[in-house]
Parts: structure tokens; C-alpha cells; sequence
């Protein structure tokens, strides 16, 4: 078994580690526009009684 | 060859019309796209290379269907014009079927020469002090994935 997996880290935190390296070892012309797709976006609302009670951003 | 005999005897007939079909295709339907980019859509191709966690092999018409987690690493694409395109993959999929078609899909990939030799080595010294300062066993695990990507960066831009 790997280090990383007996660490507790599954594929999906190695995969995201990956390509995040990747995306910071590319050419800067194209760098710029590879950084853009790390972020995520969500945004959370509690709805009651049919109407929004709460937005909360992630 | 006998013990292949009695096999075959077991068979359907069309399980052994499937299998006489794959086992006389030349050509591989081959898929290759990442969260980034389509580098391939159902294209003919001659052979490809793949780096995966059971080891790096190719992949020749007819191969036997699998499946493998990729490990980051050079993808070489035979095309069927005789020209070799090397692209770099973080990580994903890569499946073999029965039909001789293959996937490919990544989280990222880029083509080798969009890859900044320089950055890349910036990035395993940043890595390798990561490592040192590393508090817990989670964060030393992850500065050690960052090392064996970034190695295999460095290489892959050279």
C-alpha cells in the first residue's frame, strides 16, 4: 500500500494535488487562464416555508 | 493448443464470433479528453503509451480489456500518420474494452511542450521543503505526491 494511502489521502486528494501542480508548471501565457479552473464555486441557501432564509457562500 | 480446443467447444457461437472479431481488429477507437481539453474523439490510432500505478505499458490493438489509475506521466499517442504526440496527464482513467477501444480521461493535461522546464524544477524545491516542514503524517503524504509529480514534470520537460 502506498505511503499516501495509508496516510488517510484516497485518488481523489492525489488526482486534485496532481493537477494543481500541473496547472503551476505550465507556460505563463497559458498559466494564467489554467489557475482560473481551480476555484469552485457554492452557494448554499436554507429555504423555509417556500421563501430563502439564509445564503451562505463557499 | 488441445486444452484451447475444448475451450472453444464451451463457447457460444457468439461468444466466439465476439472474440474472433476482436482478436482480428486492427485498428483501436481511441478517446483521450481531460476537465481542460479533447485531445481525442473516437480517432484511429497505431499505439499508446500510458503510465499507470500497475506500471507504464502500451497499448496495441487487440490488447485485453482493462481498467488502470493513471499515475502522472507522459501519454504517447501513435497516430496512424506515423507522428508521436506526448502529452502530460495528472491523473485519471484509462480503460480498455472488449471492442478494442480505449479511454483516456484526465483531470488535467496539457501536450509536454506547453510544460515551463524552469517552473517545474521551482516546484520540486518547493515540494521538497514542503516535506521537511511537514507537521502530521497527512501533510507529509501530501508534500510526497507533490514530489513525484513534480519529478515527473521536471522529466517530462526536459
Amino acid at each position: 500500500m502506498s505511503a499516501w494511502r495509508q496516510a488517510g489521502l484516497n485518488y481523489i486528494n492525489y488526482s486534485k494535488i496532481s493537477a494543481k501542480l500541473l496547472r503551476q508548471a505550465l507556460k505563463s501565457d497559458l498559466k494564467a487562464d489554467a489557475l482560473k479552473r481551480e476555484a469552485s464555486h457554492l452557494k448554499v441557501t436554507k429555504w423555509e416555508d417556500g421563501k430563502p432564509i439564509k445564503t451562505s457562500e463557499y | 493448443m488441445a486444452a484451447m480446443r475444448s475451450m472453444s467447444r464451451l463457447l457460444t457461437s457468439r461468444a466466439l464470433n465476439t472474440t474472433i472479431r476482436r482478436g482480428y481488429a486492427e485498428e483501436m477507437n481511441f478517446t483521450f479528453a481531460a476537465g481542460n481539453q479533447v485531445f481525442y474523439d473516437g480517432k484511429s490510432v497505431k499505439q499508446v503509451d500510458v503510465p499507470s500505478f500497475s506500471g507504464s505499458f502500451g497499448i496495441l490493438p487487440k490488447h485485453v480489456p482493462t481498467l488502470a489509475v493513471l499515475k502522472p506521466g507522459v501519454v504517447s499517442v501513435y497516430e496512424e500518420d506515423g507522428g508521436v504526440k506526448k502529452i502530460f496527464v495528472s491523473s485519471g482513467t484509462v480503460t480498455i474494452n472488449e471492442d478494442s477501444s480505449v479511454q483516456i480521461l484526465a483531470e488535467e493535461a496539457h501536450p509536454i511542450e506547453n510544460i515551463d522546464a524552469s517552473a517545474a524544477r521551482e516546484l520540486l524545491t518547493k515540494s521538497q521543503s514542503q516535506l521537511s516542514s511537514a507537521a502530521n503524517d497527512q501533510a507529509k503524504a501530501e508534500a510526497e505526491i507533490a514530489i513525484e509529480v513534480s519529478e515527473a514534470l521536471v522529466k517530462a520537460a526536459e
